[in-house]
């Protein structure tokens, strides 16, 4: 389990995570999501000892990562898949890291096939394509075969193959009871993978909470309904608290009361239904709809226009 | 190659000495020291264990494999120390092979000439060729290694390295007495130069064997100090 509390990194005047409390929990996975700037890599490298926190403190497993003896049994990581030594090999590259971490040889082995880079153990890693990369950077994060994982992007540069092979590798470890920590900008990737997401806009907390929930509160989230006495079902509906707004004729769209409630007000007043749908809103819009204040880097509208 | 270019060019010192031997004024020759003279190559392989000691640092800064470095060993004081005793081993090492290598090519061609010639045997040959080694070697791989850790870039570091080496032996003559006496004396070069006996008492920079010791003493553990104070509290 990943435990952040009160976390804080502030570079001069900046402050990139700002007061960040937040549980990563065993068994599921987890999303990590925010916009570009918004200090997900930051707060991956803090996890990770690489930056040290201005205020508050994390641990891993109840422990801070720097006081770890044998950290790579404890947590793997993918970080930054391009930075290797272009002249070694992949064995050599990730026998190097094996013998650091005092892992026995036939690990390497064994990550090799997992990451389906068994054929070319022997190639140097300069020539590899980005693909290649990050499959080599995952077998390094296995190494120690760790409880804990963390991800940055892990699909980057993936085929669809590549892109599955991740996706029921993450699962696979979620069901074995590990703690798996992704973060992604691809949200329909991150929507059919992460059990539960944390969202951070300028460094703070936006979002900890089920992928359900999260895709259920948004806004676009809704229950279409169609009847020919839809105006007449408008107003019991308001009465009870639902915001109800009309498409087409005989057709409403309602937020607020999910499909059971409204067919029961529905059946109380004797109104017939043709049609009582539940709308969930994808990943992306309810994310947009989180982050929308903030948003680093936006093209200027008439650009995207 | 820097190895035998070092070893070359102390055989071409040797060269010119002995042909210019008797050309050279009374002072000159009365100066000549079949020891300390093989030493002229020593820059390239100065240039090398500094190079080394500098690269071991920068090019994991430059490839972003410190990250790696410090996500395997999150313990910055242990990769710091391990990093130090490697560099300094192999310092050692290097002018271990250049400074003998040095030594044994001039000979020949100083007893060619008929000039004073040195054996290994002699009590001040044998000293010479244990101390010098450890001296230019530990000087050379660690100040550098301290500074690579607190600069971060190769150009940088090797810049300093050199210069910190070279310029006070550089600028000496050009500066006031004072200065000698009371800044470029207590450099670790000029420390190490004095304990290799290269300055003698009467050099205005001169410090006795038990003073020159602690002078590279201090300059080595207090650049350490600070390249691991900065180390652990800096991102990486």
């Amino acid at each position: 389990m990943i435990t952040a509390t009160g976390w804080t990194k502030r570079y001069g005047g900046t402050v990139a995570v700002d007061d960040l409390t937040f549980q990563v929990k065993p068994g599921i996975i987890t999303g990590f999501l925010g916009p570009n700037g918004a200090g997900k890599t930051t707060t991956m490298r803090l996890i990770l000892g690489l930056d040290k926190a201005t205020e508050g403190t994390v641990t891993v497993n109840e422990h801070a990562y720097r006081d770890k003896r044998a950290p790579m049994q404890e947590i793997g990581a993918l970080i930054d898949p391009a930075a290797v030594h272009g002249g070694r090999s992949a064995y050599h590259h990730l026998l190097w890291q094996a013998q650091a971490g005092g892992l026995p040889r036939h690990r390497v082995d064994e990550v090799l096939e997992l990451a389906g880079l068994a054929d070319v153990a022997g190639k140097k890693v300069g020539g590899f394509s980005l693909g290649m990369q990050q499959r080599l950077g995952i077998a390094s994060a296995l190494l120690g075969d760790p409880p804990v994982l963390l991800f940055d992007e892990p699909v980057n540069g993936l085929d669809p193959e590549g892109i599955q092979w991740v996706r029921a590798l993450v699962r696979r470890f979620a069901s074995e009871g590990r703690t798996v920590l992704l973060s992604s900008h691809l949200m329909t990737e991150m929507e059919q993978t992460a059990d539960h997401v944390l969202v951070i806009g300028r460094g703070r907390l936006v979002a900890d909470l089920p992928m359900e929930e999260m895709t259920r509160q948004s806004a676009q989230s809704h229950v279409k309904v169609v009847s020919p006495r839809a105006d007449e079902l408008v107003s019991h509906l308001e009465a009870r608290g639902a915001l109800v707004s009309n498409g087409t004729p005989n057709e409403l769209t309602v937020t607020g009361l999910d499909t059971s409630v409204i067919g029961a007000i529905a059946f109380a007043h004797g109104i017939p239904l043709n049609e009582l749908s539940t709308h969930r809103a994808s990943l992306e819009a309810a994310f947009m709809e989180l982050t929308r204040d903030s948003v680093e880097y936006r093209a200027q509208r008439d650009l995207a226009a | 190659m820097a190895i035998g270019l070092s070893i070359g060019f102390s055989a071409l010192i040797a060269l010119i000495t002995g042909l210019t031997f008797d050309a050279m004024s009374d002072g000159l020759r009365a100066e000549f020291d079949p020891i300390l003279t093989t030493l002229g190559g020593w820059i390239f392989g100065m240039v090398l264990v500094i190079t080394l000691a500098v690269t071991s640092v920068t090019s994991e800064y430059s490839s972003r494999l410190v990250r790696t470095t410090f996500i395997l060993n999150p313990n910055r004081n242990r990769v710091f120390a391990a990093k130090a005793i490697v560099i300094a081993l192999l310092g050692v090492a290097i002018s271990a092979i250049v400074i003998p290598g040095m030594f044994l090519i001039s000979q020949p061609i100083y007893h060619f000439y008929g000039l004073q010639t040195a054996s290994v045997t002699d009590h001040d040959a044998a000293r010479y060729l244990i101390i010098a080694p450890l001296l230019e070697g530990l000087n050379h791989a660690l100040i550098p290694f301290a500074f690579a850790w607190l600069l971060r870039s190769t150009a940088s570091a090797i810049t300093a390295s050199i210069g910190f080496s070279v310029l006070p032996w550089m600028i000496t003559p050009m500066v006031p007495l004072w200065v000698q006496e009371n800044v470029l004396r207590y450099l670790p070069d000029n420390a190490k130069d004095c304990l290799l006996g290269q300055l003698g008492p009467g050099a205005p920079t001169y410090l006795g064997d038990t003073a020159a010791i602690v002078v590279m003493a201090v300059w080595i553990v207090g650049a350490l100090t600070a390249a691991v104070f900065v180390l652990n509290r800096r991102d990486v």
